[in-house]
């Protein structure tokens, strides 16, 4: 049966997030446990006369090939989703797992080798996402193990999760048009920004975002979302940072990650939870030891950390770095065949410097930039 | 599906039936409730060097499409059909659902629509299947809506279908490999023949088949399997055909179905529920008013009808006609998006002449007809 929410879910993605038209074609990539939301996106499109592609993945599949394939098999990818996403318009892609720690014994040799394929499949897609040819939304959906992972019950998870999409009301679309405007007003505030040091506890950590574009993360690429973010200039970063909370994902925890930079690169790392794992992360490429993206976290119905990146990253107050692949659209040029977030809990005790000016404190902005404030 | 049982039926499929070669882009169709099915054969492919690429199903997906899709959207074929037609070196698809009449209130001029659209990717996937290009299987399994339509509990709709499958037997391939022989001897025969003449209550019916080639089916296509087909000449159909069995085609049920055929084309269409849709598919397109192909069924392990076409028309002692394409190996030369197997029980009085020779009574070849 089916939740008005998850109906309202896949409308909004829909019509506001990727504003399909008649005739484009969308790619829906839905683990099965996800069905009701595929489902809805997919009668979503076709009621504006769009060509839906249920792209649906068994998640035990791509273990057994990282448990059993060989190095060749794991190298390998289909040329079925290599066409579909060399064609498509727009592409959705739901996460959900079915139990996050899957992938805690698989050998990080294999997992890379796949990784490193799989990257190269969806690069012709970036490529098309980068010059605006393509549209692409995320969109998390609750499962039993993102609401164990958040110590959570299942419906206490999903009523939280779809909260923090708003579509518990009839117009989820008006509400995220208005969080658009705010956000772009704080992208234009920020946009003059040469150079941005972060103070906080285990952290001072400098870099410079001069010239490149902050982009306001308005529910059109993630749902739920709130953020505002950029790639910084790649040799910049320099100093330490300490991050605050947990963050798992494919079947690996960390906690207590703290980097230190210099001209851009991490040079010491270290994590108390998940070293080895962290290790072998950052050699997975030459982009992976650099800075992809910095960001401020702004939506205010997330107020605690649920152990899942998507949302952690947009807890409002909060900044997240990202080592790896940098946006496009933001003017960075990193590359890499990962994106890995890692929080900071910039909500006490912490302090951001503009070109040598207090811009943030405590996980608030200090000059409000919403129509008619203070710019 | 008993994991041992799921173990052989992947091996079968994997090693026997299409015969999967390193480096073999094999793909995988089956319903997302299939899902330990999907694992094993991926496992199988794997072992064989073979690369698993999966099209799920969801469930829902088929007739959300079917209620929500504009015309338009009807006539489009996305991406990835036309590659894995053009691509694939194996498809290992699963008939199976979650509920069999889930389209059975969609509108058929809908899907034949929808199915008229996708008919170059039928005739492709045909004609790779009969250069070699593709080696392809389409499996029976054990699912709740199959034994609910077959009358029996999932048990023993799994039961019925591991005996016949052989998958308990300790080397089902060299019993498959033993039951093609048979099959052989059968298609050799019938390579013999030119006209081909089926009585049976209500059924007069009249065909050519010289020249064409008979294909015996012993589990490289099918899984189960057990049946001789060939495309008949065309145009030479005449008489009368009348189903004892249910027809059954996208989750619709036509009983007590009534063909009459004049020069190759059926002129009248009867039926004592379903009519309308029977003649809807028919009208599909030129091709759907002709015979694609005529069998007869020779596993002697399936008796009862079971409302699965797969199994149904392999039932020993049956023989079934289908409307619209024909398999290119045959020889046949008729193009349809339709393809729809009909059965019709010999076993009761049911006799079939060759060139003026009764050759077949009651469900069985006469003594001496097959060397």
């Amino acid at each position: 049966m089916t939740d008005q929410r998850i109906e309202r879910l896949g409308e909004l993605i829909v019509g506001y997030s990727l504003g399909l038209r008649a005739g484009e074609t969308v790619r829906i990539d839905v683990p099965v446990v996800a069905t009701p939301l595929g489902l809805a996106i997919a009668q979503a499109a076709l009621r504006v006369g769009a060509r839906p592609i249920l792209a649906a993945k068994l998640p035990e599949l791509e273990e057994l090939l990282l448990r059993e394939g060989s190095d060749e098999q794991l190298g390998w990818t289909s040329p079925i989703a290599a066409c579909e996403l060399a064609e498509v318009d727009a592409a959705v892609t739901i996460w959900a797992e079915t139990n996050t720690r899957s992938r805690s014994r698989l050998d990080p040799r294999r997992e890379q080798l796949r990784t490193v394929a799989l990257g190269r499949l969806a690069a012709p897609l970036r490529a098309r996402l980068g010059s605006g040819e393509a549209r692409w939304c995320g969109v998390l959906y609750p499962t039993h193990a993102h609401a164990q992972e958040a110590e959570l019950s299942y419906r206490e998870y999903a009523d939280l999760l779809l909260a923090a999409c708003h579509v518990d009301g009839p117009d989820p679309a008006a509400h995220w048009r208005g969080v658009a405007v705010a956000l772009a007003a704080r992208a234009e505030a920020l946009a003059p920004v040469r150079e941005l040091r972060i103070l906080a506890d285990g952290t001072d950590l400098t870099l410079s975002v001069a010239g490149r574009s902050w982009i306001a993360a308005d529910g059109r690429q993630n749902l739920p979302d709130g953020e505002v973010f950029t790639s910084p200039l790649e040799t910049s970063a320099r100093g330490e940072v300490a991050f605050s909370f947990p963050v798992a994902f494919g079947g690996h925890e960390l906690d207590g990650v703290r980097l230190r930079f210099d001209e851009g690169r991490v040079v010491h790392a270290e994590a108390r939870v998940g070293q080895q794992h962290l290790q072998a992360m950052l050699a997975t490429d030459a982009g992976a030891s650099l800075l992809g993206e910095v960001a401020f976290g702004l939506n205010p119905e997330l107020d605690r950390p649920l152990r899942h990146i998507g949302l952690d990253e947009k807890i409002g107050g909060t900044m997240h770095l990202a080592l790896g692949r940098g946006f496009a659209q933001a003017g960075g040029s990193n590359l890499s065949a990962i994106h890995t977030d890692l929080v900071l809990d910039t909500r006490a005790g912490a302090e951001v410097l503009a070109d040598g000016e207090a811009i943030f404190r405590d996980g608030r902005f200090l000059h409000d930039v919403s129509a008619g404030g203070a710019a | 599906m008993r994991s041992d049982r799921l173990e052989a039926l992947a091996r079968i499929l994997v090693r026997y039936s299409t015969a999967v070669r390193p480096g073999d882009v094999c793909v995988i169709d089956a319903p997302a409730h299939c899902s330990e099915f999907v694992l094993a054969v991926s496992r199988e492919i794997l072992r064989a060097g073979g690369h698993p690429v999966t099209r799920i199903e969801l469930d829902g997906a088929v007739e959300l499409f079917a209620r929500e899709a504009s015309e338009e959207t009807l006539d489009w074929i996305d991406p990835g059909s036309e590659v894995v037609t053009e691509q694939a070196d194996v498809r290992i698809v699963l008939d199976a659902e979650w509920n069999s009449r889930a389209l059975a209130t969609a509108d058929p001029a809908r899907l034949a629509r929808r199915s008229r659209a996708r008919s170059h990717l039928t005739k492709r996937f045909l004609e790779r299947g009969a250069s070699g290009e593709l080696r392809w299987v389409v499996v029976g399994y054990p699912t709740l809506s199959a034994a609910q339509d077959a009358g029996l509990s999932l048990h023993d709709y799994e039961e019925l279908l591991a005996a016949t499958c052989l998958l308990d037997d300790p080397d089902p391939v060299a019993r498959w490999e033993a039951f093609a022989v048979e099959l052989q001897r059968a298609a050799t025969f019938l390579a013999t023949v030119d006209e081909l003449h089926f009585l049976a209550e209500g059924t007069d019916l009249r065909l050519r088949v010289g020249g064409r080639s008979w294909v015996p089916c012993s589990g490289r296509e099918n899984f189960p399997d057990g049946e001789v087909f060939t495309g008949p000449v065309e145009s030479s159909v005449e008489g009368t055909i009348a189903f004892s069995f249910p027809a059954v085609y996208r989750a619709r049920e036509v009983t007590g179905a009534r063909l009459r055929f004049v020069g190759g084309e059926v002129v009248e269409a009867t039926a004592t529920s379903g009519q309308e849709f029977l003649r809807a598919m028919i009208a599909q397109d030129e091709g759907a008013r002709r015979v694609g192909e005529i069998a007869f069924g020779l596993n002697e392990s399936l008796t009862e009808f079971s409302r699965s076409t797969l199994l149904d028309e392999k039932i020993g002692g049956t023989m079934h006609l289908a409307l619209g394409a024909s398999y290119p190996e045959t020889g046949g030369l008729n193009e349809s998006a339709l393809h729809w197997d009909m059965v019709c029980d010999l076993r009761c009085g049911g006799e079939v002449w060759a060139d003026g020779r009764v050759v077949y009574r009651d469900g069985r070849f006469l003594p001496g007809v097959l060397k």
